[in-house]
Order: structure tokens, then sequence, then C-alpha cells
């Protein structure tokens, strides 16, 4: 994105080369920062609480424990992808340059959410299943979803035009999107080993009370930490699209 | 699922988990915080 400083300003794309773009970039970077540091810490909390009051599951034992990080990470990831699909459909139809900004910033730390996914998963196979890794749907699925969003993120940095740029990412943030319900229902279209939703099933949650509010107080916790990150990595993008657009104004 | 007095000893998958998170998540964390702070200062009002 750096290297591109001197090509944006020259492209079509509107730039709000403004003090009060700054302003709100440092707003949301100020709640981001606060919002992360408070998921930081009630992310300790909660390690504590899934470890000392969280009932040890009889088959699988203190392995079932990294459910309680596992799901919330995989339900923020996929609200990071959902509102990047939403952001990029919306950016293509209103040209809003802060739609594709966002839409960015949501795809970055959902790909770092999705790597933590992709690792933890592996780490309950292995007691659980005897592997680290099987190529069944849900996880090759996830995968190559998390793959998608590497190319995204790559796509972004590898065109100069900001227009072009947000135009070819916001559709391939759409596709990226799309993946998110099949990966979700692919348990129930495909045999798969890996386990069935707990929450989200049509015979509602399956989970004694102990270890439900448990994996609802991680997936709060994570909810805030995906907000904290992407209002971070938001107000980056729009000081580096005001950086960038100084830049070429004084030529 | 069941309860019961003995489950496996695993615990070890456990702890690396919660551990690979905490550091992503705080070395992600720090990460942005620190370009943030750079372009906070470069990019004046």
């Amino acid at each position: 994105m750096t290297s591109s400083s001197s090509l944006s300003a020259s492209s079509s794309f509107p730039q709000s080369s403004t003090s009060s773009a700054v302003v709100a970039a440092r707003k949301s970077i100020r709640l981001g920062q606060a919002l992360t540091v408070l998921a930081l810490v009630a992310l300790a909390a909660h390690y504590v609480r899934a470890i000392q009051y969280t009932p040890i599951e009889a088959t699988q034992g203190l392995a079932q424990k990294i459910f309680y990080v596992h799901v919330p990470a995989a339900w923020s990831a996929f609200l990071a992808f959902g509102i990047l699909g939403v952001c990029s459909a919306l950016f293509l139809w209103l040209h809003d340059r802060r739609l594709d900004l966002f839409a960015e910033a949501s795809a970055e730390v959902g790909t770092v959410l999705t790597l933590i996914v992709l690792t933890t998963g592996p780490l309950w196979g292995k007691p659980i299943w005897g592997t680290w890794w099987q190529w069944e749907v849900r996880l090759t699925s996830t995968l190559f979803l998390f793959f998608l969003m590497v190319g995204y993120l790559t796509l972004r940095r590898s065109i100069f035009d900001p227009l072009e740029r947000a135009r070819y990412s916001a559709v391939v943030g759409i596709l990226g999107a799309m993946l998110v319900p099949f990966i979700h229902l692919s348990v129930y279209m495909f045999r798969t080993i890996h386990p069935k939703p707990v929450i989200l099933n049509p015979e509602g949650p399956t989970l004694p009370g102990s270890m439900l509010s448990t994996l609802l107080e991680g997936v709060a916790i994570m909810t805030v930490m995906y907000l904290g990150l992407v209002l971070v990595r938001y107000g980056i993008g729009r000081l580096q699209d005001e950086k960038e657009a100084r830049h070429a104004a004084q030529g | 699922m069941l309860l019961r007095a003995e489950p496996p000893a695993n615990g070890g998958f456990m702890v690396a988990a919660y551990a690979l998170v905490a550091v992503v998540l705080v070395v992600y964390a720090v990460t942005l915080f620190v370009r943030a702070r750079s372009l906070v200062g470069e990019v004046k009002e």
C-alpha cells in the first residue's frame, strides 16, 4: 500500500483529504485500543473460568476446553468475513472509500482469527481424533477460506490504482463471505468427522448450562476483540490514506 | 456430554492452545498499536 502513494492521488478515486478524516481515524484507533485491551484482560479471566470453574468433559478430558477458544475464534472470524462481504457489496453500490477500508480491516482481522481456528483445531483433534488433520469438508473449506483471504490481502497490495484495487477486492471479498454459510452447513451436507454446531443447530443449544455459559462468554469476548482490532486497523487504513493523499498533493 | 471423575490426561494440548491464542492476539494487537502510533505521529490534523 505504501508503495502506491504517488499513484493513489493520481487516480480517479475521490480522496477525503480533510482534518476531519484524521480526527475520525484517531477516534477509531482510540476506541479500538480500549476495546482490544478490555478484551485481552477479559480473555485472561475467561481462561481462569474455563480451566478452574467449568466441568471437565468425561470422554475428552481437558483437551475439550480448547472448545472455549476455538469456537469463539471461529464465530468472530465468520463475523469478520460476513462484515467484509456486506462492506464489499455496499462499496460496489455506493463507492464510499470508507467501506473499502473497513472491508480491508475486517478481512485482515478475520484472517488472523482464522489462523487461530486452524491452529487450535488440530491441537484439539490430535488427542480426540488421534490425528492433527483430516481432509474432510469443514477443515478443508476453512483452510480454503484462509488461503482466499490471504489472496485478498495480497491482491490489495498488488494493484496500485485505489479504485481498481477496491473494485477487484470487493468482488473477492464477496466470494469469500459466500463461503461462510457453506462452511457452517457443511457438517450437515456431508459426512464428516467434525462435530456439529452446539448452539446454532435446529434443536437449540445441546450443552450443559455451565459449559454453555462459558462458551457464550468466550463468544462475547472474541466479538469485542474483533471490534477492537478492526477499529484500530480501520483507523490505520484511514490515516494511511490521508498520508498518501498529502504526499501526492505535495508532488 | 457426561461428567466423570477421571477424564483422560491431555491438559498439555489445552495449555498449548490457550498460549497460542494469547500470543497471536497480543502480537497482532501490539503490531497494530505500534503502526497506529507511528501514523498518528506522521499525520497531523
